[in-house]
């Protein structure tokens, strides 16, 4: 399967240049190499029906009738060996504890802007800051809980580097869960000799974080999972977490608010709920407070939360830690709050509201990425280099008439990882990144050992979002820094 | 604690799942019936049968006579038929994946899998056979694989009940519509009469237990069977005691007592079908009778709701 490989001139995660493989991927590239095309192929197909037959899928409403797509699922993993992997885990768990102590103190005494580490204006036109917070005390001082943090490897520096911060509700967990459940099906030999580290402890950790929030005492706090329902991309997972965790899954209107505290309509009557853990947008979550034109939300939740009645993870607000020109500063908060250097850099970024920058980029925009601040998941993002010139003029414009709402970024050689083309029926070299799953429980940070590697599947694209043609792989963290013997 | 809307979901699965199968065997028998009839009495046929699912002012909006296809097309694949069997299973479906974390399993990826294989069936242009059948078979392991993986909880009951429920009324309704054209209906249907009760009994696969109990095709022998008969799984009476089971399980009332308006009615209903004679029935009027049985599983329908499904708005 690897016969004609060339790593090129990328980072390769599991290939030297030399074309010999890393030692942490040597048991796997051989079970690999010495794979016929046909017995790949039925493990792959086997894999892919797995998927369809438990509904673990995209609807796309495109062509009226709402069709079912796999999120397309990579058999070839990426492995990381333990001597990086312990890197990277301190590094994230130093960011993650910073961004809560800025979110402390933004919506505390708001040290941070009165010592002018970052401006006030740039906080405080975020589109997430709630002002609605600023004051409120939350359950055991926490507002990220759960944390997704973005890394890719510099192909230049083979350093990992933090692309961005999801300090909302990041998704994608349960494809980690599913895909090692799918991975060590097709694979059990590679396991047998390489030590993966297990992911499957994530439910239960979360499950303990959540039910410490209860604001009643008792030692059987009611936990619920908040959805915006079955149409929203990520029910699968919503639902998948619910039923490990063995929590309630509710929607808005499954819940009321009485008298400040939060109850769920039941069979037997209404019975009072402790710790919400929502997959709902803040916008959406409680119509009397937010948008009043929200279905999926409480009415009346914010209230009940002010009145200590009920926790929410994560935290109202904490969008405005992963905007992302203020991402630009989380290596100023590690510095400002832990008085540490940051072990994971930032990627370069420039600040369109600052007018020297935004007069470089605005030179500059075929050699850039460009961000719309407050959007995720690929959208409202312009890649300079491949962009054609109607796109790129489009965004000139729109950089100028909103320069708050944009940064932009160089290109990042993203790093590759052998992956199965089903055209060529070959493994080539694309591009991925990382999101490991950040858990916070108040005092230390826990990470289950690797998290969702994203692969761009089209050849030579640098865009690994589900919503762009991107899939997924296993991701093994070893427990040793080499993959043993096949 | 069960949520309100979970119990919602499972009953509905329940009753959208029966009226499916219900409404796949309703056609397939009438199909195979009509297939040896002189063709003057085939539109005489197939209009009771859009009868049967209620559906006779949308249709006739729609299509300008009933016959094997139009029916076909309408109570089969028809998204402007809320109770196609289409619709039906999509409904099913739909409710079965908002609950998915609390049913099996197996149970998701059989609906789930039903719901593939009639898509499946349209693309291909399979004809109506086929297409009954696979629903029918559907029904059965769906039935099979709720028995055999889901636990016996409130749950469980609800999903019961939702079964029993729709059961009973669609049998109550089909004895109706035929009987009131059979023994009503134009002189021209005479010699077809007896094949018609044959397909009543099929299309409910009662037919081979009637057979070993008479040997002739009686009207009262039929209505006796579907309606009293406490043996037979899709008899009215039979459907009544396990919607009363199921309700008893649910609230923990004991039997010979009521703790809502829906045992109350469920109660008095098995009653008057453990106890009243067919003859009786038949001298008080047969489909006055069945219109009220209708219209009882109706309103049972609206108290379960009432008292465990919705919440009235709290403001």
């Amino acid at each position: 399967m690897f016969e004609g490989y060339d790593p090129g001139t990328f980072y390769d995660e599991l290939v030297a240049p030399d074309g010999t493989p890393r030692p942490e991927a040597a048991a796997m590239h051989e079970i690999l190499a010495g794979m016929p095309l046909d017995v790949f192929e039925e493990r792959r197909q086997l894999a892919d029906l797995s998927y369809l037959v438990q509904g673990i899928t995209f609807t796309v409403y495109s062509d009226g009738r709402g069709t079912e797509r796999l999120f397309p699922f990579d058999l070839v993993p990426r492995i990381i060996p333990r001597h990086e992997w312990d890197v990277v885990e301190k590094g994230l768990a130093q960011r993650v504890t910073a961004l809560n102590l800025y979110l402390q103190d933004i919506y505390g005494k708001q040290r941070i802007l009165k010592d002018k580490i970052i401006p006030r204006h740039l906080v405080q036109s975020c589109k997430h800051f709630r002002r609605e917070m600023v004051g409120l005390n939350v359950p055991r001082d926490i507002y990220v809980h759960i944390a997704g943090i973005d890394l890719v490897r510099d192909s230049r520096t083979g350093e990992y580097l933090v692309l961005e911060d999801n300090a909302r509700s990041p998704s994608g967990i349960s494809y980690v869960l599913e895909n090692r459940l799918v991975m060590r099906r097709t694979f059990a030999r590679a396991f047998e000799v390489s030590e993966v580290m297990p992911v499957d402890h994530y439910p239960n950790e979360l499950g303990k974080i959540l039910r410490s929030l209860s604001p009643r005492t008792g030692d059987r706090p009611v936990v619920v999972l908040l959805t915006p329902g079955l149409y929203n991309s990520a029910y699968f997972e919503h639902c998948f977490l619910a039923q490990e965790m063995g929590i309630e899954l509710v929607e808005g209107r499954d819940l009321v608010v009485v008298d400040d505290v939060v109850y769920m309509k039941t069979i037997r009557g209404l019975t009072r709920v402790d710790v919400i853990y929502r997959r709902v947008d803040d916008d959406f979550l409680d119509p009397l407070a937010f948008r009043a034109d929200s279905l999926v939300g409480v009415p009346g939740l914010m209230n009940a939360y002010r009145a200590g009645n009920i926790a929410l993870a994560n935290a109202v607000g904490t969008g405005v830690a992963d905007d992302k020109a203020i991402y630009a500063f989380v290596p100023d908060f590690i510095r400002y709050y832990l008085g540490e250097e940051p072990i994971l850099k930032n990627v370069d970024t420039f600040l369109c509201s600052r007018p020297d920058h935004l007069s470089y980029v605005l030179e500059h925009l075929n050699e850039l990425v460009v961000k719309a601040v407050g959007e995720s998941g690929g959208y409202g993002m312009l890649m300079g280099p491949s962009a054609d010139k109607k796109t790129t003029e489009e965004f000139r414009e729109r950089l100028k008439a909103d320069p708050r709402n944009y940064i932009a970024q160089p290109v990042i050689p993203l790093s590759r990882c052998p992956s199965f083309d089903p055209a060529t029926g070959t493994i080539s070299p694309r591009h991925i990144d990382l999101r490991p799953y950040c858990l916070y429980d108040g005092e230390k940070v826990t990470i289950v050992p690797g998290g969702l590697t994203r692969v761009a599947l089209q050849k030579g694209s640098l865009v690994v979002n589900s919503s762009q043609g991107g899939g997924s792989k296993d991701t093994w963290v070893l427990r040793g820094n080499d993959g043993g013997e096949a | 604690m069960m949520l309100s809307r979970i119990a919602d979901s499972l009953f509905w699965i329940g009753r959208y799942m029966e009226r499916a199968d219900n409404t796949a065997r309703i056609l397939d028998v009438n199909y195979h019936m009509l297939l040896e009839q002189p063709p003057d009495t085939y539109k005489l046929r197939w209009d009771p049968l859009i009868a049967i699912t209620g559906e006779k002012t949308r249709f006739y909006q729609r299509f300008q006579e009933a016959n094997a296809q139009t029916a076909f097309d309408y109570l089969g694949y028809s998204a402007d038929n809320p109770n196609s069997i289409a619709q039906c299973i999509i409904l099913a479906r739909e409710n079965a994946r908002t609950i998915r974390d609390r049913i099996s399993r197996e149970l998701w990826e059989d609906i789930n899998g039903l719901y593939h294989k009639i898509n499946k069936l349209r693309d291909e242009g399979e004809g109506l056979s086929r297409f009954c059948d696979a629903v029918k078979r559907g029904g059965h392991r769906f039935h099979g694989v709720c028995d055999a993986t889901l636990a016996r909880d409130e749950g469980w009951h609800f999903l019961q009940a939702g079964c029993a429920l729709e059961r009973a009324e669609m049998t109550a309704r089909i004895l109706d519509v035929h009987y009131h054209q059979l023994v009503e209906g134009p002189e021209i249907l005479n010699e077809a009469r007896s094949h018609a009760w044959v397909a009543v009994l099929k299309s409910v696969a009662a037919y081979e237990f009637y057979k070993r109990q008479h040997s002739q095709i009686e009207p009262n022998h039929v209505a006796q069977l579907l309606l009293l008969d406490p043996r037979h799984p899709r008899s009215v009476r039979f459907n009544l005691g396990v919607l009363q089971n199921s309700l008893y399980a649910i609230s923990g009332s004991v039997p010979g007592s009521y703790a809502n308006e829906a045992e109350r009615l469920t109660g008095r209903a098995h009653e008057s079908l453990t106890y009243d004679r067919i003859d009786e029935i038949f001298s008080r009027g047969l489909h006055d009778y069945l219109e009220e049985m209708q219209e009882t599983c109706r309103t049972i329908g609206a108290h379960i709701s009432q008292t465990y499904l919705y919440y009235a708005v709290v403001s």
